[in-house]
Formats: structure tokens, sequence, C-alpha cells
């Protein structure tokens, strides 16, 4: 399985390489969510520098929906599923080599953004140990249940609506804790401890990898 | 206690509403699905 | 129950008459409820008359959050795991998911309509609120991905996988609510609308949980009968469309019930002619 997640991982990061449609496509619509936040909240950077945290989040969550959309509209070239599922590739490492490769690219993502959050919103970075760590587990856990929707939804008519629909619901309990774990990582006056937001992280990183690993197999012979 | 008689009323119409609903559609399918010397009703 | 490949559906003539005493039992509790929770029950002490949604919401909530969304859920994972898989889980999901996104829905609404003249809000962001409202979008997920065309098995695999993932994440987002409330520096209690149940209260409160149950349970066998009937006609409806052909001569056939259409992107097999 973890050869299969390997080579999985590989071939999309590749394409990726290649092709560089997350970095000039995906990251340049995140970037700009951060900028239309700050035409909406207004010049003072109080409120930003307050809500920087909850608008980060908010434009990775947007941003995983498109690069898990993008991640299947590859397997929608011509024969590519056929092609997959003669592969005899264990689909527990298609699926963890797929979350892999969207993790990997959003935390690309994420660096960016977090660039953009201090320079343009003003905000300090208090303890960038738990950022790093809330940052990743939260990412994980999107790229996962991201992973496990878009291949529910990829090669259907409706996909590109149905994808949000399902996934963003799901991914509100990782919007709701990274952004509480990085409002007490960033120093924010009001926000509570961050250590039990980043355990919540975890967890759901780790039931939604585990999910995905058990449910993608019955999952593929939908498709 | 308007709120409260809104309440039972919202509670009991949508309930009564979509169990009429579900009886309607039970009853015209199997109508529908009968054997074919009946034929369909509208 | 399940139905071959062109055998009607038919059931036993003394489960259909359990299935009406069911329904009457339902309309008669609810009823009974109704007049004991508007009328006979005397106002509480802090609440007054406030409190008699006590006897509608918490039932409600309970068929919804807990009984059909558990059985959708149970009913899911029994599908999808091979040792037990049968179509009858599959329908018994779908059943339970739709008739709990109505009672979820009812829960908010009846909810909201108690909150307001308690707290006087229409809506607070604590854990239960917020943990139905998505447990509400969920479940209007399930039903729209159980409307995509798809033959059974597909239709039924990413059904049961939305199922599962959002067992899943309910228990998280209340736990995650909680957590924000309770950890936030200016901590915003919500004052719990629970008031202090004794006597004629207890015995109607109890009488609201079982007609509500007993509501539930009429409906999901109907919605689970429905559900057996339209698959039996989706499998069959090119017959039954030649049979209403023949059958009707000249005249143009009766429009086909729903389900023929295109998932994947492939045109569909029979174009219904316009009456």
């Amino acid at each position: 399985m973890w050869r299969d997640t390997v080579l999985m991982a590989g071939k999309d990061l590749r394409i990726e390489l290649r092709s560089r449609v997350v970095l000039h496509q995906v990251a340049p619509v995140a970037a700009l969510l951060l900028v239309l936040f700050a035409f909406a909240l207004g010049p003072d950077r109080a409120p930003l520098v307050a809500a920087a945290p909850g608008l980060f989040w908010v434009a990775v969550l947007f941003a995983s929906v498109l690069a898990v959309q993008r991640s299947f509209a590859l397997e929608n070239a011509e024969g590519a599923r056929d092609a997959l599922r003669l592969s005899g590739l264990d689909p527990a490492g298609v699926f963890l080599g797929k979350t892999a490769a969207v993790a990997l690219q959003l935390v690309v993502l994420e660096v960016v953004l977090v660039a953009g959050v201090l320079l343009f919103y003003g905000s300090h970075i208090h303890s960038a140990g738990s950022i790093v760590v809330t940052g990743l587990a939260g990412t994980a856990g999107l790229a996962a249940a991201g992973t496990l929707y878009g291949a529910l939804s990829s090669g259907l008519r409706v996909r590109e609506t149905l994808l949000p629909f399902l996934f963003l619901p799901v991914a509100a309990p990782v919007l709701l804790a990274g952004t509480r774990a990085w409002q007490s990582a960033m120093g924010i006056a009001g926000s509570g401890p961050g250590a039990p937001w980043a355990r919540l992280l975890v967890v759901f990183a780790v039931v939604y990898l585990a999910l995905g690993v058990v449910v993608f197999g019955p999952l593929q012979e939908a498709q | 206690m308007r709120y409260i008689d809104a309440g039972y009323a919202v509670a009991l119409s949508v309930l009564t509403g979509y169990a009429a609903l579900l009886w309607r559609r039970w009853r015209r399918l199997e109508r529908v699905a009968a054997p074919p010397q009946k034929p369909p009703a509208r | 129950m399940s139905a071959g490949a062109a055998t009607v559906p038919r059931w036993s003539t003394r489960s259909t008459r359990v299935v009406r005493a069911l329904g009457a039992a339902s309309v008669l509790s609810v009823a009974a409820t109704v007049w004991l929770g508007l009328w006979v029950t005397p106002p509480d002490q802090t609440q007054g008359n406030l409190v008699r949604l006590v006897y509608v919401h918490p039932p409600i909530a309970w068929v919804a959050l807990y009984l059909a969304f558990g059985i959708a859920a149970v009913s899911s994972a029994l599908w999808l795991w091979p040792r037990t898989r049968s179509r009858f889980w599959d329908r018994l999901a779908a059943a339970s998911v739709e008739v709990g996104t109505v009672f979820t829905a009812l829960t908010l609404v009846t909810g909201s309509i108690w909150g307001r003249p308690t707290w006087g809000v229409w809506w607070a962001w604590d854990a239960r609120l917020t943990s139905t409202a998505l447990l509400l979008v969920l479940l209007l997920g399930y039903l729209a991905v159980r409307r995509i065309p798809a033959d059974a098995d597909a239709r039924a695999r990413r059904c049961a996988v939305v199922a599962l993932v959002s067992a899943v994440d309910v228990p998280i987002v209340h736990f995650s609510v909680n957590w924000w409330h309770t950890l936030h520096q200016q901590a915003v209690i919500t004052p719990d609308l629970s008031p202090t149940i004794h006597g004629a209260m207890a015995w109607t409160l109890l009488l609201g949980f079982v007609a509500f149950t007993l509501a539930f349970a009429w409906m999901l066998v109907v919605r689970y009968r429905v559900e057996v009937l339209a698959e039996h006609l989706e499998d069959n409806e090119l017959d039954v469309a030649l049979r209403e052909r023949r059958s009707e001569g000249p005249r143009a056939a009766e429009p086909l019930p729903t389900g023929a259409g295109a998932g994947h992107d492939t045109t569909p097999l029979v174009t219904t002619p316009t009456p």
C-alpha cells in the first residue's frame, strides 16, 4: 500500500510540476481572496488583524476545494480512470497518494498565504511551532476529506457544485479549530488556549485518513 | 402564547403534509406498478 | 420484501395491517400529546406557557438526531460491509435520511420558535443548534447525491459514504462548538431550555416521545415501500412504457416516472414523447 501511495503521489505531483495549474491558478485565487477580504473589512488594520486567522482558513478551505477538483480532473483524461483500475494499484494507496499530493500543494499555498497575511494584514506570530503543527494537521484533514468526496463526485456532471456542497460542511470543524488555534498562536486578544484545538485537528485528520483508507476501495467500484 | 401556537401549528402541519405526500406517492406507485390489465391512472 | 426484476413488489396483508395500525396509533398519540400539551398540563413556574413546546421540540429532536440519523448511519455501514450487504439496508438508509431531514428541519424551526420568546433571539450559535443545522446540510447533501441518476449499486455506494462521513462529522462539530464556548474567554452561556418536569408534565413528555417515534416509524415504513416501488419501476420502466403503448393504442403514453436520464455523460436510452 505504501509503495502505491508514493507512486500515486509522485504521479500527481509530477503532473503539477509540469502543468503548474495549482501554482498559477489556485494560488492566485486564494491570494486574491485575502485582498478581497481587505476590501470587505475596511482600511483599518485592526479588524483585519483580529480576523486574520479566520480569513486565512476560509481561503484555505476555498483553495482545497479547487485543489481537489484539479486532482480528480486529472483522472478524467481519456481512459485514465480505466487505466488506473487496470493498474492494480491498492485503492488505499491511491487514496493516500492523492491525499498526500493535495496536502503538499496546499501546504505550499499556505506558506504563500501566511506571508500575505503577515505582510498585508500586519499579523504577528507568537508561537511558530503551534502554527506549523496546526497548519499541517488541518491541511491533512482537509486533504483527506476532500479527496474522499472528490472521488465520490468525480465523473459526474454535477461534480462542480456537488463537491463544495458536500465537502464544506464536513470541513467546518477544521475552520473552527484552525482559527481558534491560530488566534492563540498569533496572540489575538480574547482567544483561549490553542492546544485543545491542535488535538482536535489531529483527531480529525486521523479519523478521515482512516475512513478514506477503508471506504475508498468500495467507492472506486462505483465509477 | 402566540409562539406556542405557531410552534405546534408548524410541527403538525409539516408532519401531516409530509405524511399525506408519502401516502399519495405510495398509492400512486402501487397503481402504476400494478399488472398490465389495469391502465395506469394519471 | 425485495423485488425481483419483473415481479411487482407486494407486501403481506398482515404487514399492511400492522402499518395501518401504526398509522392510527401515531395519529392518536400525537393528537393526545397536542391536547394534553396545549390545554391539560399546567404552565411552568419560570417559563409560563412557553414550556408547552417541550412536548414537541425535544421528541422531534430525538427522532431526528438519534433515531433517524442513527438508523441511516448504521444501515449505510451495514450496506457497505460486504458480509451484510443487501438492498434492504440501502433503501432503509435512504428512507431514514429523507424522513430524518423533515424532522431535522422541524427541530430547528420549533427550537427557534421556542428560543425567540425565551432567549429573545431567533438563533444562537450554541453546540446543539449549530450541529443540528450542520446535520441538516449534510442530510440535504445525501439527498442530492441520491438524486443523481446512476445504477443502484453505484448510487448506494456514494450515499453510504456520505452517510458515514456525516456520522463521523456531526459529533466532531458538536464537540468543537462546545469547546468554542467553554474555552472562549468571554464565555457565552446560552440558557438551557430544560424546565423542571413533574407529574402530568412528565407523562405528557413521555407520551410526546412515544407519539413522534410512532409517527417516524410509520413514515419510515411507507417511505421504504415507496423506495422499493420506485426502484422497481425504474428497473422496468421500459417494459411498463411498452405495455402502456400497446394497451393505449394510438394515444400518447403517460410520462414515465423520473429516473431515466444521464448521470455520467451518456444520452438517455428512452426519450419520453411529449403528451
